[in-house]
């Protein structure tokens, strides 16, 4: 039956749907704009204390309705994931929308509806439901990408090519959703079942038999429609034109969102579903396959970028590939050793977020201010604005994994772990070690712009106090992410210990 | 928990947040104010414990400031401690201050303050030169008294950025590719320390059960057995002293890997050239005393020979390639990587084969860590002088010049002080160090040695034909009106000109304070070495 706990474990999903519709009606009677972003991010408030309530109360039960919705501790940090990447949103484009686009209301309920996704994703056991939450992270995002319909004053071709990134993030959305059901419809053939539990223990009966070829496949499809979502190579087509026509607080919020919502269902499709149990040699091999070439392509194709917006495309083309080599890790060695590996990747995604958010809130200040996305429009920022500059250097510095902020810890954390699965691993963190010598070039590269080139113009940069905020935010997440990183790991150990502890409950 | 170490790391990085913020006009003063207080607490750092035990008692007492085990400060907090599955990841932060590290800590503040004061003339964004200036004060105050390696690792990078502006932004002509080099041969070698030092912590983790990073656990532990490298069996001590040992020498800089070091130094501003030679390179030295040998002894032992034919090829390769440079400043350069040759030769005979010559070895080694330190201060002298010359000359072709002591008597004066300091003259720090080098790793590797100590007519020839062709010899009319060296700029010269002196005179004062650290560290090694040769 259902009952209260059922409602009360969905209660931050609901409280967020809730928020969105609010926006939606304040859109209509609400004059000032000002007001719908106060809201937004006031009323974000309302699932974190949801979902801390959840996360407080001790022996709880963490599935409800009939098993669809899991709600464990891996569910929870992604839940205070997404409300970070929300209010991290809200506050690094309140200008932006203000200025160039007409309808706040509706991007910010898009962007809610699709947080509402987002969480759904990480908490839920079941393919179908997964299948539905994806489907509801990505509608909004598609209308994110083409909300510009007024050019930005200084770039002519800017609403068109917002268009043009709708309808190509549409059409390509489709089409990995497309290959995703049919993965997940290969797996239940299989299995007979859409319960990750049950998929489990399904496949541990059935064995490395002759299904293991369709079983196969059903992977490969999977992780192709996951693919899309992290924008790993070869999925990643899509990622660099999308990033760079959508309005730059949805391109913010693709990077973030779109990534982290990917990993967790990945991650959880595959552990919770014992895939990686079940699965012969070649998946891991393909996943790092996978893994390399997002690295290396991402890398190398982001020194040549002259557009911020692609470059950053690239770079989370790249990022994506190190989280992946920490999912090699886990498919060469699905064993509950690899809690470790997994709580490094959840860590990785975590200081990811914070930096990269830091690091968008930097382009649209500039952006705002200046009408340019170009790199080389980052030329002597610091003397136009010498506290914008300090705090894109340090977010882009934690991307890169210069010592010693947290991008480099939790970069050291998921290579250590990776490094510990033996057989190929050590070469492809070797790789992946050499990969972030490569990546400094374009990173320190814009530094190196932000500093030491001359600026176009003397004039001094005027920086809303909402974009303030979002990087003081950022910088200060950072920095207190490096200091008391003991707790942000502990925090991703409990998560990603949940998930394996269901794993051997599930073949008992 | 003291604190005093916590404070002499982060007090630069106060002193950089209160420079961006400060008036315009009391900019260099606060640069100034924090360096020279970093400067005093460094030096408290070695009157503490002297004043804690009777005056006399250190410099006596075998024990006197520690060693790695019990260093004589010690600040230590736990920072990331966790086990999941199989990973046991365990990074401490600990900051300790042995004789090794206090005589760094305190050549580091001298030279930062002396590098505020020798750049006193800097006009171009004077606020963030004085800033990046502090924060490269924080990365290297950090190193020399990281006690874990993860944090060793984390802090090593801190220069990276700070160096890589100065360069970029105060450099000469070609300041852009010496940045770029400087930085993308730094980062590689990084990449592979802390290959190196994973492969350290997990292999001696698997070994003893023991998780730790340490620098008292990794001393007194160490790995053994062999990996397997694409199916050849390697010492798993000789992996990952090359490992460790690429990172080190990459920053020394040892021949093939230096070629950064002329550029940059050409390329960077005074007051950074002194940095780079007086406490950058000092870093790589340290990192292979204080952890290639120490934690990997077996693994140096293995790579003593190849260790002192490269020491000896650096120093005689740079000593040749000074001699034909005409930048005064590429001298230098190449002087250093020479100097820098004879730290190499010193810990190689440290490490070299024998078991019954012991005293020789401990000898060596005081002798490379004392050329740290003496190198650190002569050439940042040269470097100083240099720059003083550039400012007024706007040019360092050697040929230019000529008779130039007719018109600035106190400069040439102190330059060819430092000059002879520098080629080693008897009563000056160089001589010292090089002397304890010469003699002891002769009895260790008396080839290498020779050829090395050859290098020493070379290093006589390039800094008096320097000497005399800029200035004695009639008088350049070019430079008829050129002004000698203030007393702002003659400040710095003049204090390190007394270390180098007092040094010189009475070198029992360092090497008394090195003495405990270094006799640990010889017995680590001399274990290694009467294992394999019983």
């Amino acid at each position: 039956m259902l009952g209260q706990t059922d409602l009360w474990l969905l209660s931050p999903e609901i409280a967020m749907t809730g928020l969105a519709l609010l926006v939606v009606v304040l859109d209509f009677f609400v004059k000032r704009k000002a007001i719908i972003s106060i809201v937004s991010i006031a009323g974000l408030a309302v699932p974190a204390a949801c979902a801390t309530w959840i996360a407080v109360t001790d022996n709880r039960t963490i599935t409800g309705f009939y098993g669809m919705l899991r709600v464990d501790n891996y569910a929870l940090f992604f839940d205070f994931l997404f409300i970070l990447i929300g209010a991290g949103t809200v506050l690094a484009s309140y200008d932006y929308v203000r200025l160039y686009m007409k309808n706040a209301g509706e991007f910010y309920a898009l962007m809610l509806f699709a947080l509402v996704g987002a969480m759904l994703m990480a908490s839920t056991g079941e393919l179908i439901t997964i299948y539905i939450a994806l489907e509801l992270t990505s509608f909004p995002l598609y209308v994110m990408a083409g909300m510009l319909r007024n050019s930005v004053p200084g770039d002519p071709g800017s609403a068109s090519r917002s268009s043009e990134a709708g309808i190509k993030y549409v059409l390509l959305g489709a089409m990995s959703s497309a290959i995703l059901l049919y993965g997940m419809a290969l797996l239940y053939g299989t299995t007979g079942s859409t319960d990750l539990g049950e998929i489990a223990r399904a496949l541990t009966s059935i064995g490395k038999g002759p299904d293991s070829l369709v079983l196969l496949l059903a992977e490969v499809f999977i992780f192709a429609g996951f693919g899309f979502k992290i924008s790993a190579v070869p999925f990643h087509m899509w990622a660099p034109d999308i990033y760079q026509g959508a309005p730059t607080p949805g391109t913010l919020f693709f990077s973030v969102a779109s990534k982290t919502a990917g990993f967790a269902a990945l991650i959880r499709v595959f552990v919770d579903g014992g895939l990686f149990s079940a699965s012969s040699f070649y998946l891991w091999g393909l996943i790092g396959v996978a893994a390399v070439l997002s690295m290396t392509l991402g890398n190398v194709v982001a020194i040549a970028q002259t557009d911020i917006k692609r470059m950053m495309a690239y770079s989370s083309i790249a990022q994506a590939g190190y989280i992946l080599v920490g999912f090699t890790a886990l498919a060469f060695n699905p064993s509950s050793a690899s809690a470790s590996t997994n709580s490094a990747m959840l860590v990785f995604l975590a200081v990811y977020v914070i930096s990269n958010i830091g690091a968008f809130a930097g382009i649209i200040a500039l952006a705002n201010a200046t009408g340019g996305e170009r790199v080389r429009d980052f030329d002597g920022l610091v003397r136009r604005s010498p506290a914008l500059a300090l705090g894109m250097s340090l977010c882009l510095l934690s991307l890169a994994g210069i010592p010693p902020f947290a991008g480099a810890i939790s970069k050291i954390f998921i290579f250590i772990t990776a490094w510990q699965g033996g057989g190929f691993l050590p070469f492809i963190v070797i790789i992946a070690l050499l990969n972030s010598v490569i990546s400094l070039v374009y990173y320190a590269g814009v530094v190196y712009r932000i500093f030491v080139a001359p600026p176009p113009r003397e004039d001094r940069l005027r920086v809303s106090p909402a974009l303030t905020a979002a990087m003081t935010l950022s910088v200060i997440g950072i920095l207190a992410a490096t200091v008391f990183f003991q707790p942000l790991l502990l925090a991703g150990k409990m998560g990603a210990l949940d998930l394996f502890g269901f794993l051997t409950l599930a073949s008992k | 928990m003291s604190w005093l170490l916590t404070i002499l790391v982060f007090l630069p990085t106060v002193g950089a947040l209160a420079v961006m913020v400060a008036p315009k006009g009391a900019v260099r003063w606060v640069a100034a104010g924090f360096t020279a207080l970093t400067f005093v607490l460094s030096l408290w750092s070695y009157f503490g414990p002297v004043f804690h035990m009777g005056f006399i008692g250190p410099l006596n007492n075998p024990s006197g400031f520690g060693d790695v085990a019990h260093p004589a400060w010690l600040d230590a907090a736990p920072w990331i401690n966790i086990d999941v599955g199989s990973l046991h990841l365990n990074i401490q932060y600990r900051l300790g201050a042995d004789g090794l590290s206090i005589f760094m800590l305190i050549l580091n503040a001298l030279l930062s303050f002396l590098a505020v004061i020798g750049s006193w003339n800097v006009t171009l964004r004077t606020r963030e030169y004085m800033a990046l200036l502090l924060i490269l004060e924080t990365g290297v105050m950090g190193v020399f008294c990281a006690f874990d390696l993860y944090l060793f690792w984390l802090l090593w990078e801190v220069e990276l950025i700070p160096m890589f502006l100065l360069i970029a932004i105060w450099g000469g002509k070609r300041r852009e590719y010496a940045a770029w080099k400087f930085v993308i041969y730094t980062i590689f070698g990084s990449a592979f320390m802390l290959g190196g030092i994973i492969l350290t912590y997990f292999s001696l983790g698997n070994q003893t059960g023991t998780y730790s990073a340490t620098f008292d656990y990794l001393a007194a532990h160490h790995v053994a057995g062999n990996f397997a490298v694409g199916g050849l069996a390697i010492s798993a001590q000789l992996l990952i002293f090359l490992l460790l040992y690429l990172g080190f020498a990459i920053k020394l800089p040892m021949i093939p890997f230096h070629t950064w070091l002329p550029d940059a130094h050409t390329e960077a501003p005074t007051a950074v050239s002194v940095l780079l030679a007086g406490v950058l390179l000092k870093m790589g030295a340290y990192g292979l005393i204080r952890i290639c040998i120490d934690f990997a002894p077996e693994g140096a032992h293995q790579f003593a020979l190849p260790l002192a034919v490269l020491g000896a090829i650096n120093i005689l390769y740079g000593a040749g390639c000074s001699l034909v440079q005409s930048d005064m400043k590429k001298v230098i350069a190449y002087s250093s990587v020479s100097h820098m040759g004879f730290v190499i030769l010193g810990v190689a005979a440290a490490v070299g084969p024998g078991a019954t010559n012991m005293a020789f070895k401990e000898a060596a080694l005081t002798g490379a860590a004392l050329q740290m330190f003496s190198h650190g201060a002569i050439t940042g002298m040269l470097f100083f002088c240099v720059g003083v010359l550039y400012d007024k000359a706007h040019i360092r072709e050697i040929d230019v010049f000529g008779g130039l002591q007719a018109r600035m008597p106190r400069l040439t004066w102190i330059y060819t002080f430092a000059a002879m300091a520098s080629l080693g003259l008897p009563g000056l720090s160089g001589f010292v160090a090089e002397y304890l080098i010469y003699t002891s790793s002769y009895a260790i590797y008396p080839a290498q040695t020779i050829v090395a100590a050859s290098a020493m007519i070379l290093t006589a020839a390039y800094l008096l034909w320097m000497l005399k062709r800029a200035f004695y010899g009639p008088l350049n009319p070019r430079w008829s009106a050129i002004p000698d060296a203030s007393w702002l700029e003659m400040a710095p010269l003049l204090m390190l000109g007394v270390v180098v002196v007092f040094v010189g005179v009475y070198p029992g004062f360092l090497l008394n304070l090195l003495q405990p650290s270094l006799h640990n560290i010889m017995q680590t090694v001399g274990g290694t070495v009467s294992a394999v040769h019983p």
